[in-house]
């Protein structure tokens, strides 16, 4: 079978596993976006406690590898009577990793700012809340949008962890598998497929990225 | 001297960077209205004494009074009161992301609660006064560093300060910019705004202040009015400081 019959016969459960990789991608990566501002809000925070909880998170999840802590979510959590659906599991450890690895990203923006902005905002009498607001978390985005885009394909990638646990439908590695289980004898072609598609979205996300961080890279 | 309330006042201030004691037993009220110039050797702590004015540093022991009142330790009333002291740095930190114009209404809007359009009103005056009026969409790095100053200068400005701070504003400058910077800051003297100001610029000190404090070791060590000060020093260490920097 060469790539024309592998497309006809399976090209829906292509086009759906595209669809499933690129949801979750958006889901996790939206969620860990969320999580890494918070953690590193606590990171940067005046309130001590808050600094180690956050710095610990980061230190966990960021030394943890993926597939371990996939394991962890899905099969130690049931222990302690959290049984979560399987893609939530996927998701959970994506978002998990990814938001470690932001909030890493965060910091590195953050560290270019310098403590004189961060002074001078408040001494016009910012407070600790809105400095963060209108100095050090605009500035952080802004200088994080290409550790961002880089993260944000990570996150894609990550997501073929989904291979390890029954999906349905099944995303782009995963799907992988079911194939050369149901047609023999396709060597890896099915793989490159995905590998493709991968690829060409990687790429394109680049595209983005570099575009975005044109328009709103801070001048120093 | 006026018998009003000092607008600033130190009492027994103290201060230790570990074994350093970098500030001594300061005592010091300023005036409003007045111009009082912080000079001594690099690390004399003349800079920390005028960051403590804020706390931007913390002190050990003494108190920090503004307007009669003592200096907030933390939270919404330490904000508050910052916002009533202007604060002008060495190296200006102007918000890098922010255009000049945003620059100076971001207090006015986020603590004074004004108006967008009354901010950008009243901050294109400010820039208009200090000269960089023409260079309001710009982002700072687009400015030179004598611009970036007179910006943060109008940026303290905005917010109705009842006195303004200098910690050694001219010290990054490139020399033919430094008199720019000055210019602006005689012209707020003359306004009659209270000003404390860590310096190098003799000239400036010796025309604008009306009092010259000398610190060395964390102390200050002698004070008086310019022409006493350049003039007739009294103490040894602030003759070896004046020769030295007139390059004897």
């Amino acid at each position: 079978m060469g790539i024309a019959e592998i497309l006809q016969k399976y090209g829906q459960n292509y086009a759906m596993a595209i669809f499933e990789t690129l949801s979750m991608t958006l889901l996790c990566f939206v969620i860990a976006m969320g999580i890494s501002i918070v953690v590193t809000v606590m990171r940067v925070s005046p309130i001590k406690p808050l600094r180690l909880v956050g710095d610990l998170y980061v230190q966990i999840f960021r030394n943890i590898p993926g597939v371990a802590l996939l394991v962890l979510v899905a099969y130690a959590l049931p222990n302690i009577r959290i049984v979560l659906p399987w893609k939530t599991c996927v998701e959970v450890t994506v978002v998990l990793l990814a938001s470690a690895f932001g909030s890493e990203n965060f910091m590195t923006g953050i560290n270019a700012i310098g403590v004189g902005q961060i002074e001078a905002a408040r001494s016009i009498g910012l407070t600790f809340t809105k400095t963060m607001q209108k100095i050090v978390i605009p500035q952080a985005l802004r200088s994080a949008v290409l550790p961002m885009t880089n993260l944000l394909i990570a996150t894609m990638l990550t997501t073929a962890l989904g291979s390890q646990v029954p999906l349905n439908p099944q995303e782009l590695t995963g799907l992988v598998s079911y194939i050369t289980t149901d047609s023999t004898g396709l060597g890896i072609l099915p793989f490159m497929i995905s590998a493709v598609c991968y690829a060409g979205f990687s790429f394109l996300l680049g595209l983005l990225g570099n575009h975005i961080d044109k328009k709103v890279r801070v001048l120093r | 001297m006026s018998t009003q309330t000092p607008v600033i006042e130190l009492r027994h201030v103290d201060k230790h960077y570990g074994d350093l004691h970098v500030l001594r037993d300061i005592n010091l009220s300023v005036h409003k209205g007045e111009v009082l110039v912080l000079i001594g050797p690099s690390g004399s702590g003349k800079s920390t004494l005028c960051r403590t004015i804020n706390r931007l540093e913390t002190i050990d022991s003494g108190e920090i009074l503004i307007e009669g009142e003592p200096l907030p330790q933390e939270g919404k009333a330490l904000a508050q009161m910052r916002a009533e002291i202007g604060m002008v740095f060495q190296s200006f930190n102007l918000f890098a992301h922010k255009t000049i114009l945003q620059n100076v209404t971001l207090g006015p809007i986020e603590v004074l609660g004004m108006s967008k359009a009354e901010a950008e009103a009243r901050a294109m005056e400010l820039l208009r006064r200090v000269g960089v009026d023409a260079q309001a969409a710009k982002v700072p790095a687009q400015l030179s560093g004598g611009q970036q100053q007179r910006v943060a200068i109008a940026r303290s400005l905005a917010m109705q300060p009842k006195a303004m701070l200098f910690d050694e504003p001219t010290s990054a400058l490139d020399p033919e910019m430094i008199n720019e910077v000055l210019e602006v800051m005689v012209e707020l003297a003359r306004e009659g705004m209270t000003m404390v100001v860590v310096t190098h610029e003799m000239n400036f000190a010796r025309r604008v202040s009306n009092r010259v404090v000398f610190m060395a070791d964390g102390q200050i060590v002698e004070e008086g009015t310019p022409t006493e000060f350049f003039d007739h020093p009294k103490t040894a260490r602030a003759k070896d400081f004046l020769d030295s920097i007139r390059g004897h």
